[in-house]
């Protein structure tokens, strides 16, 4: 059986939450921007010194440092790149969240965290066939943090997995996020908006968190990014990194084609080149590989 | 309890460990092939993700499991290499899962559809072809093959185990 939550009831589990590191929100700010470059990412991590020394840990783990001891941020943040850096900074600053097991939704560990990475991944590669300009970094941060609400809304959704799969498949709803918001009143999306707004997060990520499964919802001037996105949600859960019971319950919108320009050749490649990238970060960020 | 040989996403593992079980996770527009080689208790599979090589410009050789054209060939050679194989791969079983269904009315994302017209293409040029299948719909399969038994089972959150 599932019970309506109240706003309140939300708001309420969102300020339980930790906040993200003043860092965090400043890189998230920094990567919306067209023309920044490395030297301004370390500027922004050289003044958070837990932040420096997880970033020089990780680093320096074999897969990444190659035998040779790094001790310099300059030199960890060049070598492996914006893309890397940002996966390392979010899945350390807000572990709880990301590495959140997702039981409402009958998830295996760590499937959030493979969800959002591989959703960051495929929208900075999707992003070059937007119709019109759209920044690749905004896009990968985007992808990142798009479904950060499963992490609050699946401890309301404990024991309902049976349920909801029965009324989607069924027909009762159009799709998995529809039926979240008709059985308890709000969905994933929603929810992730709320923490957004809460952990100040600069827009677009806010809009993109909360549209990002019904882009046309979203502002005019948003629809390329949020096209992207929502693509790349997609191509994350068809590629082996769903969150469990919602997994392939979304629909595409098509009107992405009016936004986005793509090939099935593009999206193979795609396909490809994502799960490459994805490999290697996961490989790099230690205890993070396939569900057991 | 068995051994799971964990299989990713473009990956392949072959065993006829009778302790032993294959196991695939969260199949959504991917396909899982299955060998069973029944003279030899032999079982196989390969993760499948999309069904032609020459996206990956050459460097397929790296992951041939990836891809319908390189890993249904690269999945007999192994399964040969631990003895099961015949002529014309007569009596080598296949049974396929996976291979989710996106409704794009622009057929570009479907990827599931297409991966399972290559895997059957393939496996019809190579003399076999599936004797049972749980393919499309709208939901990401987990997959498991018990290697002493050769019985299949597919879970799917909110749904209860099955068979093939």
């Amino acid at each position: 059986m599932t019970t309506q939550i109240t706003h309140d009831e939300i708001l309420a589990a969102i300020k339980k939450v930790p906040l993200i590191p003043t860092s965090g929100t400043q890189l998230l700010q920094l990567a919306n921007q067209k023309d920044h470059n490395l030297t301004d990412i370390i500027n922004i991590i050289k003044c958070d010194a837990a932040l420096t020394g997880y970033i020089l840990k990780t680093v320096n783990s074999a897969a990444m440092s190659r035998g040779k001891e790094i001790t310099s941020l300059d030199r960890a943040v060049s070598l492996v790149g914006e893309d890397m850096i940002l996966s390392i900074v979010f899945s350390e600053a807000a572990a709880q969240l990301f590495h959140a097991d997702l039981d409402g939704y009958a998830a295996n560990q760590g499937d959030l965290w493979r969800h959002n990475l591989r959703s960051a991944i495929a929208a900075k590669k999707i992003a070059p066939y937007a119709k019109l300009e759209v920044n690749p970094d905004t896009a990968f941060t985007c992808g990142l943090m798009h479904d950060l609400g499963k992490a609050i809304i699946s401890h309301y959704l404990e024991g309902t997995t049976e349920e909801m799969v029965a009324a989607v498949d069924h027909g009762d709803f159009k799709d998995y996020s529809v039926a979240e918001h008709e059985k308890i009143g709000f969905n994933h999306s929603e929810i992730g908006f709320e923490l957004a707004k809460h952990w100040g997060l600069p827009e677009p990520l806010p809009s993109v968190i909360r549209y990002h499964h019904h882009p046309q919802e979203g502002n005019i001037e948003l629809q390329p990014l949020l096209f992207v996105v929502h693509l790349a949600d997609i191509v994350s859960m068809m590629t082996g990194s769903g969150t469990g019971a919602d997994s392939m319950r979304h629909s595409i919108d098509p009107a992405y084609s009016d936004y986005i320009d793509l090939s099935r050749d593009d999206i193979a490649r795609i396909i490809f080149e994502v799960e490459i990238e994805f490999n290697t970060i996961m490989s790099s960020l230690s205890g993070e590989g396939e569900p057991k | 309890m068995s051994n799971h040989n964990i299989v990713g996403v473009g990956g392949l593992a072959v065993s006829k460990n009778p302790a032993e079980s294959i196991k695939t996770f969260a199949l959504g527009s991917c396909v899982a092939v299955i060998m069973l080689h029944p003279p030899t208790r032999s079982v196989g599979m390969v993760h499948v993700a999309l069904p032609d090589s020459a996206v990956a410009r050459g460097s397929a050789n790296d992951r041939p499991g990836y891809f319908a054209d390189t890993g249904i060939p690269v999945l007999l050679k192994e399964m040969a290499k631990i003895g099961a194989n015949s002529p014309g791969n007569k009596g080598m079983v296949v049974k396929l899962a996976g291979g989710a269904k996106v409704l794009d009315p622009n057929n570009i994302f479907n990827v599931g559809k297409r991966n399972i017209l290559a895997i059957k293409k393939i496996l019809w040029s190579l003399g076999m072809g599936a004797v049972a299948e749980d393919l499309g719909a709208n939901f990401s399969r987990t997959v498991s093959v018990e290697v002493k038994t050769g019985r299949i089972t597919i879970s799917s959150p909110g749904k209860k185990d099955w068979q093939i």
